[in-house]
């Protein structure tokens, strides 16, 4: 929204470089964090071609899954798991800072928040882990 | 701080002597008290008088004095000498707005955007003065208290990376206040705050950096503000579409 009337002052305006985010920790925290969506999108792309070899029937699905073992996809499994989980735990440090939980007429603490769920996300997890191992 | 005095290294800006902004260095007497806006004040009573600066009550309340100090947005009344290990300490014009003089900006673009989104309290009807006051609960009060501590001291706006990237960003504390007066339960002005908060640069232009709330003088927390307008405006946009009568209460 563009509110600036015409001046009747000169004004030095400064310019804002690219390399901003380098600026201070907090803002490549920042920009790491935003980076980080990069990967759970990469995650996203691997799990499509995943359904769609399932769908393509046995020998496209072994196929897949020889392609997932190869060293080079394996090690890029390994960052996205790396930098999913980044993208994760600072936006559920995040998500305290958002949503107000009110119990018996009191604020729940931040830190309560994050790690209730940081719980809830362990629990799925293990109930994710332990249905992929015995079904 | 090295002795009794201490190393200043203060942005100027003079569009009558130079085009570009540069800086002065000075050496002031410090003690173990004294904050930058002390080291500043020294400065223009006993070496420059020509140096110009803002400030008022020197107390953390006006909110007039805001400058980066070491590149980090500080009301310098606050900022003690003592803090800084290394020298000099480097004392710039708030980041991102426009230079007018020194360490001086152009508030201009800050009070009109305060002024968009109404930041006082609006009624349909006002009742008449003998029925007396709009009447608050203790839980009332805290449901917008934290967010009306805010001094309109601009640090957020100098921390904030999305202003510096769109200076039509509507900006943090705008957006802080205007989310205080619609927690407010004597207030009926929200439709007409939203309209400016979901504009284009609006709450939607935030991607959560944080840094405001990092920086904030009176712990108002803008951050949590912006993102809560955010929670509340999408809730109530999804509860009009799937919610019978438009979600009304």
């Amino acid at each position: 929204m563009k509110t600036e009337a015409p001046r009747r002052y000169p004004v030095y305006v400064p310019k804002v470089p690219r390399t901003w985010w380098l600026r201070s920790a907090p803002f490549l925290r920042f920009a790491a964090r935003e980076f980080t969506a990069v990967f759970a999108a990469a995650f996203s792309v691997i799990l499509l071609l995943f359904l769609s070899a399932l769908s393509e029937g046995r020998d496209a699905y072994a196929g897949f899954l020889r392609w997932l073992r190869l060293p080079g996809i394996a090690a890029f499994s390994a960052i996205i798991l790396a930098a999913v989980l980044y993208h994760a735990l600072t936006w559920f440090r995040l998500t305290a800072h958002i949503q107000v939980i009110r119990l018996g007429g009191k604020v729940v603490p931040r830190g309560i928040v994050v790690a209730a769920l940081i719980v809830v996300w362990m629990v799925v997890s293990t109930i994710v882990a332990y249905l992929h191992v015995w079904f | 701080m090295s002795g009794k005095s201490v190393a200043l290294r203060v942005g100027r800006y003079r569009p009558e002597h130079a085009a570009e902004p540069y800086f002065d260095e000075y050496d002031v007497p410090a003690s173990n008290d004294m904050v930058v806006l002390d080291a500043l004040n020294y400065v223009k009573d006993h070496v420059d008088g020509s140096l110009a600066y803002r400030w008022s009550c020197r107390m953390g309340v006006c909110g007039s004095c805001g400058m980066m100090v070491n590149g980090v947005p500080r009301l310098t009344c606050s900022t003690f000498l003592r803090e800084f290990r290394s020298e000099p300490i480097v004392v710039e014009p708030l980041r991102y707005f426009p230079v007018i003089r020194d360490l001086v900006v152009d508030m201009t673009d800050f009070l009109e955007k305060l002024r968009m989104v109404k930041p006082w309290i609006i009624r349909g009807e006002d009742k008449p003065v003998e029925e007396g006051e709009y009447l608050q609960t203790p839980d009332e009060v805290d449901d917008y208290k934290q967010f009306s501590m805010c001094i309109n001291c601009m640090l957020c706006f100098s921390a904030c990376p999305v202003y510096g990237q769109d200076p039509e960003f509507l900006g943090p504390a705008v957006i802080a206040l205007a989310h205080r007066y619609n927690l407010d339960s004597r207030d009926q002005g929200r439709a007409e705050r939203q309209r400016v908060l979901e504009l284009n640069n609006g709450i939607w232009d935030c991607t959560f950096v944080g840094e405001c709330t990092v920086v904030c003088p009176k712990d108002v927390d803008p951050a949590a503000a912006i993102q809560r307008s955010k929670v509340s405006t999408a809730t109530r946009t999804l509860r009009s579409v799937v919610w019978p009568f438009g979600g009304r209460e």
